[in-house]
């Protein structure tokens, strides 16, 4: 049976799965879908054409689905995700905000309108990830980061606090500072991630070749023979296939 | 007087003093205890084993005692112990502790928490503390009394934040924050977190004699004029036979080195932390001899 306080507000044409909990002075608007077994806790609003996979976690004062600018738009959720206290989520009116299955989305965190959340991550508290920014599976990020708008961060990459990623991350990195600089792979995550020794002392061979202390422009000629060379490591490929798809500007001066 | 109706939601089983003031769209748990005169002013929500001491506000927004954004924490029953005369600003976020780091996050008396700012599982705040804007705790922190932290520091896992020390604003602090110093830094490498000097007035409140005060100066010039050799300028400076707030920092500064990275905390990861005798309450100590599983 819906659980529904007698205190909140959900719309008549709000679908909600039948086991579905809603806490005391939330409001669910009427184009919102709440999948089987999510949970809203107290004073959350949910809003626009926001859709809610199952077992979705969403704790007070969150707000997901408001308009960006007046703007109507959608927003879809995949299942089991923890969306903590203040985060706020824009739905998109071109395109629909998406954030996929399993996230954790800590406290006064922030997804623009738009944005493209992956499966796995884990953002920690008051990052903001802007407006159609795309951000693939298993990504940590660490306190304060913010991902400008259009910005693509590569899947198991972790984002140093305060970072500024003001261009694409690659993925399997350790990114720092602003602008943003590559400072090496993220083994610990990639360990965690089950990835064995050999991929990631491939992906350490890699990244030496490819970035230097100076530079996060990857050097054309070794991004080249990576590419070339059959025998490479699957995830190296990845990584070489995502630094041609995303190359890094030249510094502006 | 006119006597409003309050929308608001206090579940049966909290224990409420009568003098306390719960405002409107507030939120009260089962299992909360809120001290007299506490006022939670409007859009507050206490929930999980929570006790709040006496004179404290907490302005809208607040959610405290919610559960651990520790990936494992599995529900236990798990505290927030907040004492007296606490101002906590707006969207302050106090979670509760873990079982494996000791059961209890804890704040103390008379400490100030400005908007934003966000205490994470098994954090101990001491008294007379002041937490800017939107201030970071990760779990399993310890800040001491009369310690100052600016807006929009973020603070590591482990990190003890020593007694009347200052953290500036946009910190990223990693490593233990010695007492009386100022610690100030940013991500880029021409100015890297590090101590700055002595927080003077830190020191100019600290109830301490003139002389003491001199003493203290003194040392912690000689120790962070730069950082090299720390270990060799306390053992020099403790076998000149040092007394008082001296040697409780240069033991202080030698628990930091003999930690990890720099963080005295990091040696009870996954151990159950000496403080968490100390403020549970009697009856829930039972809790922390039962072996962990």
């Amino acid at each position: 049976m819906v659980d529904i306080s007698r205190n909140a507000t959900v719309e008549k044409s709000a679908k909600l799965a039948e086991d579905v909990r809603v806490g005391p002075f939330s409001y669910i608007g009427p184009h919102v879908k709440i999948g089987r077994g999510c949970v809203i806790e107290n004073n959350v609003t949910i809003v626009g054409k926001t859709t809610l996979g199952a077992r979705t976690h969403v704790f007070p004062m969150a707000v997901v689905g408001a308009a960006n600018g007046g703007e109507e738009g959608e927003c879809i959720i995949g299942n089991a995700n923890a969306i903590r206290e203040h985060v706020t989520i824009y739905a998109g009116a071109a395109n629909p905000t998406r954030i996929g299955h399993d996230n954790l989305i800590m406290i006064g965190s922030h997804v623009g309108a738009g944005a493209t959340v992956g499966d796995h991550g884990i953002f920690a508290n008051c990052t903001s990830i802007g407006p159609e920014a795309a951000v693939e599976d298993y990504v940590r990020t660490s306190g304060f980061c913010a991902i400008e708008a259009g910005v693509t961060v590569g899947a198991y990459t972790f984002i140093a606090g305060y970072a500024g990623i003001n261009h694409d991350a690659p993925p399997f990195a350790m990114v720092h500072g602003f602008p943003m600089r590559v400072r090496g792979v993220n083994r610990e995550n990639l360990r965690r991630c089950g990835f064995g020794d050999d991929d990631i002392r491939a992906l350490k061979a890699a990244f030496r070749e490819l970035f230097s202390d100076t530079s996060d422009q990857p050097d054309a000629s070794v991004l080249n023979k990576l590419a070339k060379s059959a025998s490479a490591n699957a995830h190296v490929r990845r990584l070489v296939e995502f630094l041609r798809r995303h190359p890094v500007p030249e510094k502006e001066d | 007087m006119v006597e409003l109706s309050i929308i608001r939601e206090i579940a049966p089983s909290a224990q409420i003093a009568p003098d306390a003031v719960i405002g409107p769209y507030c939120v009260v748990g089962p299992h909360v205890i809120v001290g007299p005169r506490s006022v939670l002013t409007r859009r507050v929500a206490v929930s999980g084993h929570t006790r709040i001491g006496s004179d404290n506000i907490f302005d809208e927004g607040c959610v405290i005692g919610g559960e651990p954004q520790d990936l494992k924490y599995a529900g236990g029953a798990t505290m927030v112990i907040i004492g007296h005369r606490n101002r906590f600003g707006q969207r302050v976020t106090v979670h509760v502790g873990t079982e494996m780091g000791g059961f209890v996050t804890r704040i103390g008396d008379d400490n100030r928490l400005m908007d934003g700012c966000h205490v994470a599982h098994d954090c101990y705040v001491d008294d007379r503390t002041c937490l800017g804007c939107n201030v970071l705790l990760a779990g399993h922190i310890h800040v001491h009394s009369g310690a100052v932290i600016e807006d929009m520091a973020g603070v590591h896992h482990y990190v003890t934040i020593g007694r009347s020390a200052r953290v500036g604003a946009s910190t990223p602090v990693r490593r233990d924050v010695p007492p009386w110093t100022v610690f100030n830094g940013t991500e880029f490498d021409w100015a890297p977190p590090a101590v700055r000097g002595v927080h003077e007035e830190g020191l100019k409140h600290s109830g301490l004699s003139r002389d003491e005060q001199k003493e203290l100066r003194r040392a912690l010039s000689e120790l962070f004029e730069d950082e090299t050799a720390l270990q060799t300028k306390i053992e020099q400076l403790v076998n000149l036979g040092v007394e008082g707030e001296v040697a409780e920092l240069c033991e202080f500064c030698q628990r930091s080195l003999q930690g990890v990275y720099g963080r005295q905390r990091e040696l009870y990861r996954g151990k159950m932390p000496p403080e968490a005798e100390k403020y549970l309450p009697p009856e829930r100590r039972v809790d922390i001899r039962r072996p962990l599983t």
